[in-house]
């Protein structure tokens, strides 16, 4: 009797525990996604009204939208570029935030800010630190004789510009996870490799990285997603560039929904759409890529 | 025993998730089928109506509406729900809201005919007092019909004019404010060879508002956007004029790079001191005054045509077809539209009046006489078409691109003149 009663008692609860989680998996993702997919499957007007179905048609037009090469070749950049700065240099910020020095709490702290701050705030900061004539980068080169350079508004510099403030943001979040993955390795491998007669970047190369393989898994993934899916720092920095010139898909999808002459909420769901897929199989690559490369270690 | 209960009770889970699912989606699923109920009076009348307005300012429009909501409600018991939102994201929202079949009573922005076309809204038969709508001013009358009824009711106007630098003018030893775009070129010449960061000419020809920075220069040139019903983008003048843009551009007496500057840019160079000239409109001098430092002059905009021409913008509100709505809404614009609400919110927003009463409430103003001389007969951009709601983001977002290094003013025009005969 009592186990039957305990029986019924642990499928409630569960039922009571898991209930919410459901509810907010089934509001917040799958309803969206739902919503995502008929909008993407219906012709809008321009005022956002559903006209009727539309078939495959949002798909095909962003497919052959002129500036979609352009598009995904600076997705490209901006998520390679800006992911493999940001662990390089956390790397090195780690070992430096693992070290025992005077001060280390403040510099710690001081290291979060960036993360904690809104991303519109932190790239409105960098639009008047990169400004023509008021930003403070033009003032300091002018005042060692070099010209003014248009860090947002020539075609050379813009994706730079922007490729430095999206790793001066992902660099908190990336040092903190290298930081626990460097406190987890044990002393005593260390111990070991000076016994051994290992230099430091012998020991570095042999140990300290194979031992952060998990942590740089982590780091890397997560930032893929999160620097593919980045839309305020593109957005306001790229703010007074017209066209698609430098965009990425996710202010590609914005625009062609908003901004642009397209304002087609359809068009956009489909390359929404689309967002998905193609983050979905970069991740899924990456992680076959680096489980073969484990095997054949 | 278990079992069944088990499965009972999973199964009641796995119907409640469901229906709940299912509720979510009908609640979602405005974008079933086309909005706008019949809208005929008939029925139960709303308590309760909602009004998106634009922010013009942080410190008035929120202020205004607020007064406006709480005389509205003493006057005809209904309550109106104010939701101001930024311009930068009032499409965004209006179009959302649009999709998930949850439109506003009252819409303010800068486009209604698209949502005419669509069927959305009441026009003034329905629902503007004979009194208001005899009392708007003509042009904006005009541009605020399509089919031959109006649907877009202003709210407020402004009008372009040529700002300029007084001090720079007389460090460069000019005389007058330039009357012609040959006197323009050749004092903005002038002023830039002063030195020291001077720019002549501040040109904003970026995604902000390009299409307004043009206008003000077409219009000069005897040229329109639509002509009898026909588009008119890439006409003779037309190129001429942006080809002379260019020429600024080229001969760097306009600020770096004009082709990627906000209208907000361009102001913020000429109150700092930098700039001889631009185009601006009552609240550039309203920041200007406040801060005191330029000293600036107004003048009428330098011309190629007989006269100089000015362009003037309004924008609408809009009122969406909503069963048990239609009283509510020709309540709200009685209110609106009586002399002192509908003036002084325009006052308090620096702009200018959209109806007859509205010149003679204003006449008195010495500052925005130059603005009012020539309101009644300014050009405005053809909103009461459909296609212009696409075409002006078309522009928005390529006119920059004519006055960039190897920019090609006439292929650049080709191409939004193309783009406007595709859109209709």
């Amino acid at each position: 009797m009592t186990r039957r009663r305990a029986d019924r008692a642990s499928l409630g609860s569960a039922l009571l525990w898991l209930g919410p989680a459901l509810l907010l998996i089934g509001g917040v993702v799958v309803l969206p996604a739902v919503e995502l997919v008929r909008a993407s499957l219906s012709r809008f007007s321009i005022t956002g009204l559903r006209l009727g179905d539309a078939g495959t048609r949002n798909y095909t037009a962003v497919l052959q939208h002129p500036m979609l090469g352009t598009v995904v070749l600076n997705t490209v950049i901006w998520v390679v570029a800006v992911v493999a700065l940001t662990v390089v240099i956390s790397l090195g910020v780690a070992q430096f935030l693992t070290k025992d020095f005077w001060g280390r709490t403040v510099v710690r702290w001081a290291v979060i800010v960036p993360w904690a701050a809104s991303l519109v705030i932190t790239a409105k900061t960098f639009v008047m630190i990169y400004d023509y004539y008021y930003g403070t980068l033009n003032l300091l080169l002018g005042a060692v004789g070099l010209g003014p350079v248009d860090f947002l508004g020539s075609d050379a510099w813009i994706m730079a510009s922007m490729v430095l403030v999206g790793v001066f943001v992902s660099i908190p979040f990336t040092s903190y996870v290298f930081v626990a993955g460097l406190n987890a390795t044990p002393v005593e491998v260390y111990e070991a490799a000076r016994v051994d007669g290992a230099g430091p970047f012998q020991t570095w190369w042999r140990i300290t990285l194979p031992l952060l393989r998990p942590a740089l898994l982590v780091a890397v993934v997560l930032n893929i997603i999160n620097v593919f899916n980045s839309f305020p720092i593109i957005y306001v920095l790229n703010d007074r560039n017209p066209g698609f010139g430098h965009d990425t898909t996710i202010t590609f999808m914005y625009k062609l929904a908003f901004k642009s002459a397209e304002k087609d909420v359809g068009m956009s769901a489909a390359a929404g759409v689309f967002n998905v897929l193609l983050i979905l199989v970069v991740v899924v690559v990456y992680l076959r890529f680096t489980r073969w490369r484990e095997e054949s270690a | 025993m278990v079992r069944a209960h088990r499965s009972l009770a999973l199964t009641a889970a796995i119907a409640s998730v469901a229906a709940l699912g299912l509720t979510a989606c009908s609640g979602g699923a405005g974008s079933s089928s086309a909005g706008g109920g019949a809208g005929d009076g008939s029925g139960k009348k709303v308590t309760r109506i909602k009004l998106v307005a634009a922010e013009y300012s942080k410190d008035h429009t929120a202020a205004f509406w607020k007064q406006f909501a709480e005389k509205y409600k003493q006057k005809t018991g209904i309550d109106l729900d104010v939701q101001v939102v930024s311009w930068d994201t009032i499409d965004q929202t209006s179009s959302t809201m649009l999709q998930n079949n949850n439109a506003p009573d009252i819409l303010n922005l800068n486009a209604y005919a698209s949502y005419a076309k669509d069927g959305l809204l009441y026009n003034g038969d329905e629902v503007l007092p004979a009194s208001a709508k005899s009392d708007i001013l003509d042009a904006f009358d005009k541009s605020g019909t399509y089919n031959g009824k109006l649907y877009g009711f202003p709210d407020l106007s402004s009008a372009r004019a040529f700002f300029y630098n007084k001090a720079l003018f007389s460090k460069a030893g000019i005389a007058a404010p330039p009357k012609t775009w040959s006197e323009l070129e050749a004092d903005a010449k002038r002023i830039s060879a002063l030195g020291d960061g001077s720019i002549g000419y501040a040109l904003p020809l970026g995604p902000e508002e390009s299409q307004g920075e043009f206008s003000m220069w077409l219009f000069n040139n005897n040229g329109s956007w639509k002509k009898d019903g026909k588009w008119t983008i890439n006409s003779p003048e037309n190129v001429k004029t942006l080809s002379f843009l260019k020429k600024l551009t080229d001969e760097k007496v306009t600020q770096n790079n004009p082709g990627k500057t906000n209208r907000a840019d361009a102001f913020n160079l000429f109150a700092s001191g930098k700039v001889g000239m631009v185009v601006g409109f009552s609240p550039l001098a309203a920041q200007l005054d406040k801060a005191g430092t330029v000293q600036y002059g107004v003048a009428p905009m330098p011309t190629q045509a007989s006269e100089p021409q000015t362009f003037g913008v309004t924008d609408y509100l809009m009122a969406f077809k909503k069963p048990g709505n239609q009283e509510a809404v020709k309540a709200f614009y009685d209110l609106y539209y009586q002399k002192d609400q509908v003036n002084q919110f325009i006052k308090a927003e620096g702009f200018l009046p959209v109806t007859r009463s509205g010149l003679d409430f204003f006449k008195d103003d010495a500052k925005l006489k130059v603005y009012l001389d020539t309101l009644p007969n300014a050009h405005l951009t053809p909103t009461d078409d459909p296609t212009w709601d696409k075409v002006k983001l078309a522009v928005q977002q390529n006119l920059g691109a004519a006055v960039s290094p190897g920019g090609d003013p006439q292929k650049v025009l080709d191409t939004l003149q193309e783009q406007a005969g595709n859109g209709s």
